[in-house]
């Protein structure tokens, strides 16, 4: 089967549990204290989806957002977005707009956008409708999912949901593609001259 | 997104983004130094800057706006005993001037457009910035002169800066923009699309085998970006361009060069990877007196002086040979030429060091700046430095761009680039392929300087299908537009002439003057021991003088420490699920302690107490192998080359002999 590389950013503000959604996902595990991430550049994990394998490199916003700083070169290239937001907290769902604004000024065009409402194990201190996020999510024709990533809740699902949406690719696609990461180079394939 | 107020306690603070600060923070952070990284504009990467056209059309603005007065502000009650300020300047006024901008597009909206936008018509209003210069009034003195000579250019850019320029000309153009062009592209239609620019404002080229590349690789740095090969060297003689041979398998095609000539290039290339007695005979003359007595011909000499040496006639034989290494050991690594672009624009390359520097816990801040420096008298040590809300930050070392010097006590930049920036609609030399990636050389001629044009295709992802962006650079003589515009209107359509006429034509374009780096003084000035300067974008066409800057300043703060070495693989990384550490508040994935002991390199801390990432710093684990899953996942698409003839590729032994081998990855 093909991998296929996929590349997925994650917005959304600070404290909304961007990573402990990342960190449920790959790594099946969550933690209360999570520290910031050091020395992640961005975290993999690879699902199968129909004929292809899907490698998924989850970039995290290294906190970059905090102070209003996210990079263009952060955009680049991503097959998916997800924006996070708290259910229990109105504020998050409020700037969620703000995120669509600045994904549609720097992401791609055909990005596929997810909007994930987390911590949904605190139901009973709820402070956005669901009703409301699905709505809007169905306005800019974005996947829509509430998560807890703290009880492996709709984790697996939302990126699933995204594989889906993802186009298969077009022979075409591969061939212009003739970009390439910076390695040690290929061993020279020497040959004697005649 | 409510903005929260700056920890108050940092190692390094560093205050503009471009290439060389963005190394310093990459390579500070990575080892466990607290970075607070600012820059006081919107934007990353400071000159080193791409834009969007929109992006661009915005910077142009800002550039001829008048500065603001700095406001005086009274920090004495932030100071204490045996403690006094240094102002830094809040705009970088000196660094680009002569400004000027001239539309050739058509500025009429197409109905389509028209029907669905009333937005994008507002902002075509708005950026009707068109010729702007600077005050400075021995140029605008020039400029006059100019306009005498300059003719034909000059009346159409004047007619475009009025409202409806070319009305006459209806573009039936289609949206579908990949035919190969000749097809009209309207001003509209490149504010429309304008967000699939990258218009940078340095033009500069990577060296496969260059001190950039190295460090993005060695550093992992590399991970973030993608990169194209430059695709081919031209180069502009007798009125013509012309393609110059540089691998083997392009010398054997070559239809300008006799059967004696390829023999002779071949073996001249093949002769100077290595000193010889005959070449340090020639130390202190000219190289092209050097090249004139090999015997290699008109064509050749021109090649290997102005596309392969790229340095002037009198430039001295050592200096010459040397760069002609540099290329030749650059050949063949990725490509058919020396050169790599990075998809997006050279600002991605910043943007990538600042990531890194972030991911191992650097802070970024944009739109935030520092009013001044507080130096400990007796010391003469910068202690802390006041940000812009009026803060107090204490930090042990300050690494600032030039431009927040107070300008008044740094002399004016002695020396000018002249840049340009076209937007085309076809290429320079069309070929088979319509997304080459090209470097022209143009020599000198007749008092006008050399000039190092880049053309970028579309498939560099800095410009729309169906145009090509052109990039102009030279040490500066006059203004950037009497130094390039002769030779622009020389190369390029800028008025409407008849069908017969082959050449590109231009759509827009941008001149300006970028105060050259390497010139910028400061020596005069006494600054404290542990502020560290980083000078603008240099004159040359690699970046060898940036990661040097950085690399020098990174040993002054941190002698004992590494140079960026490689961050972990994503794989690599190791949960062991006890952590206790309390930075919430970043909101990022959250992860534990490598384990493997012997591979925690990094766990040398000069201020242990002080580091506040400690709990986090053997993370920072090395992979003993770090290249190698990637060098296998990447190899194909290395060599994969659809621009270029398989054959070339694999044609050119000889020449790709001619550097050092690369030694087989690490095993």
């Amino acid at each position: 089967m093909a991998i296929r590389e996929l590349k997925v950013c994650l917005l959304g503000d600070t404290g909304v549990g961007k990573s402990s959604i990342v960190c449920r996902f790959v790594q099946d595990h969550f933690d209360h204290n999570i520290s910031p991430t050091i020395g992640a550049s961005f975290l993999t994990k690879t699902v199968p989806c129909g004929n292809e394998l899907h490698k998924f490199l989850i970039w995290d916003t290294a906190g970059q957002e905090r102070f209003h700083s996210l990079a263009p070169m952060y955009y680049r290239g991503s097959a998916a977005a997800v924006i996070v937001y708290d259910i229990t907290k109105l504020d998050s769902f409020q700037t969620l707009k703000k995120w669509v604004k600045e994904l549609k000024e720097h992401g791609p065009e055909d990005i596929v956008v997810a909007i994930a409402g987390n911590k949904n194990d605190l139901g009973d201190i709820r402070e956005v409708p669901m009703k409301e996020a699905k709505e809007f999510a169905e306005s800019i024709a974005a996947i829509f999912i509430e998560t807890s990533a703290r009880n492996a809740v709709n984790v697996e699902e939302l990126f699933q949901k995204i594989s889906k949406q993802i186009p298969p690719l077009q022979n075409a696609e591969v061939e212009s593609n003739d970009s390439f990461k910076l390695t040690r180079p290929p061993n020279p394939t020497t040959r004697r001259c005649c | 997104m409510a903005t929260e107020d700056l920890p108050s306690d940092f190692d390094i603070v560093i205050l503009g983004t471009g290439l060389a600060e963005s190394v310093v923070a990459a390579a500070c952070s990575r080892v466990g130094q607290r970075v607070l990284h600012l820059d006081r504009r919107s934007y990353y990467a400071a000159n080193w800057a791409s834009f969007t056209f929109n992006g661009l059309l915005t910077w142009i603005q800002e550039q001829n706006e008048e500065p603001k007065p700095e406001e005086v502000r009274d920090w004495s009650g932030l100071t204490e005993e045996g403690e006094e300020l240094i102002h830094l300047s809040q705009a970088d006024s000196a660094s680009i001037t002569n400004l000027q901008v001239f539309s050739y597009a058509s500025e009429e909206e197409e109905e389509e457009e028209a029907a669905n936008t009333t937005e994008e018509e507002k902002a075509a209003d708005e950026e009707v910035v068109k010729e702007s210069s600077e005050t400075e009034s021995a140029d605008s003195k020039e400029e006059e002169e100019e306009k005498e000579g300059a003719g034909e250019e000059e009346e159409q850019a004047n007619q475009a800066e009025g409202e409806e320029p070319e009305a006459d000309q209806p573009h039936p153009s289609s949206p579908g923009q990949s035919e190969p062009s000749r097809e009209k592209i309207s001003y509209a239609q490149l504010v429309k699309e304008g967000r699939r620019f990258n218009i940078d404002l340095v033009s500069k080229l990577m060296f496969s085998r260059g001190s950039l590349v190295d460090l993005l690789i060695k550093s992992n740095v590399s991970r973030y970006a993608e990169f194209k090969n430059v695709t081919r060297i031209l180069t502009y003689r007798h009125g013509n361009i012309e393609q110059v041979p540089c691998s083997r398998a392009d010398v054997f095609a070559s239809r300008q060069l006799s059967v004696v000539e390829k023999r002779k290039l071949m073996r001249f290339l093949t002769s100077c990877v290595e000193e010889t007695e005959e070449q340090t005979a020639y130390h202190g003359r000219p190289y092209l007196e050097f090249l004139r007595d090999q015997q290699l011909g008109d064509n050749l000499q021109h090649f290997l002086l102005h596309s392969i040496a790229m340095v002037a006639e009198d430039t001295p034989t050592e200096e010459g040979l040397a760069s002609t290494r540099h290329f030749l050991r650059s050949l063949g690594r990725y490509g058919n030429t020396p050169f790599l672009f990075p998809v997006y624009g050279l600002g991605e390359i910043p943007q990538c060091f600042c990531r890194m520097s972030a991911v191992f816990g650097g802070i970024y801040c944009l739109r935030h700046s520092v009013h001044c420096l507080i130096v400990d008298r007796d010391a003469n040590r910068c202690k802390a430095v006041i940000d812009s809300r009026g803060q107090r930050i204490s930090c042990s070392h300050v690494v600032m761009e030039t431009s927040y010097l107070d300008r008044s006590k740094v002399a004016t930049p002695p020396r000018f680039l002249s840049r340009a920036v076209l937007i085309t609609d076809s290429s320079v030399l069309p070929s088979e392929s319509n997304q080459q990636i090209s470097m022209v050389t143009v020599p000198p001629e007749g008092g006008s300087p050399a000039v190092k044009m880049v053309e970028l295709s579309s498939s560099s992802m800095t410009c729309i299908p169906g145009t090509y962006l052109v990039h102009l650079t030279c040490r500066s003589v006059g203004s950037a537009h009497q130094d390039l515009s002769p030779l622009v209107t020389r190369m390029f359509r800028t008025t409407e002439s008849q069908e017969e006429d082959r050449r590109p034509s231009v759509l827009w374009s941008l001149y300006f003057n970028m105060a050259d780096g390497m010139a910028s003084q400061v020596e005069g000035q006494p600054l404290p021991s542990n502020v560290h300067i980083c000078h603008g974008p240099d004159s040359a066409l690699g970046h060898e003088d940036a990661v040097q800057q950085a690399a020098s300043i990174f040993q002054r703060i941190l002698p004992e420490e590494e140079f960026c070495p490689p961050a972990p693989n994503p794989e690599d990384i190791v949960y062991d699920g006890d952590n206790s550490s309390t930075g919430e508040d970043r909101g990022d994935m959250g992860q534990d302690d490598g384990q493997n002991p012997e591979q925690n390199q990094n766990q040398e801390n000069p201020d242990p107490e002080q580091n506040q990432n400690q709990e986090n710093r053997n993370q920072n684990q090395e992979n003993p192998d770090p290249e190698q899953n990637q060098n296998q996942e990447n190899r194909n698409q290395n060599q994969e080359n659809p621009d270029q003839e398989q054959n070339q590729n694999q044609g050119n032994p000889e020449l790709q002999r001619v550097g050092p081998e690369e030694s087989p990855s690490s095993s």
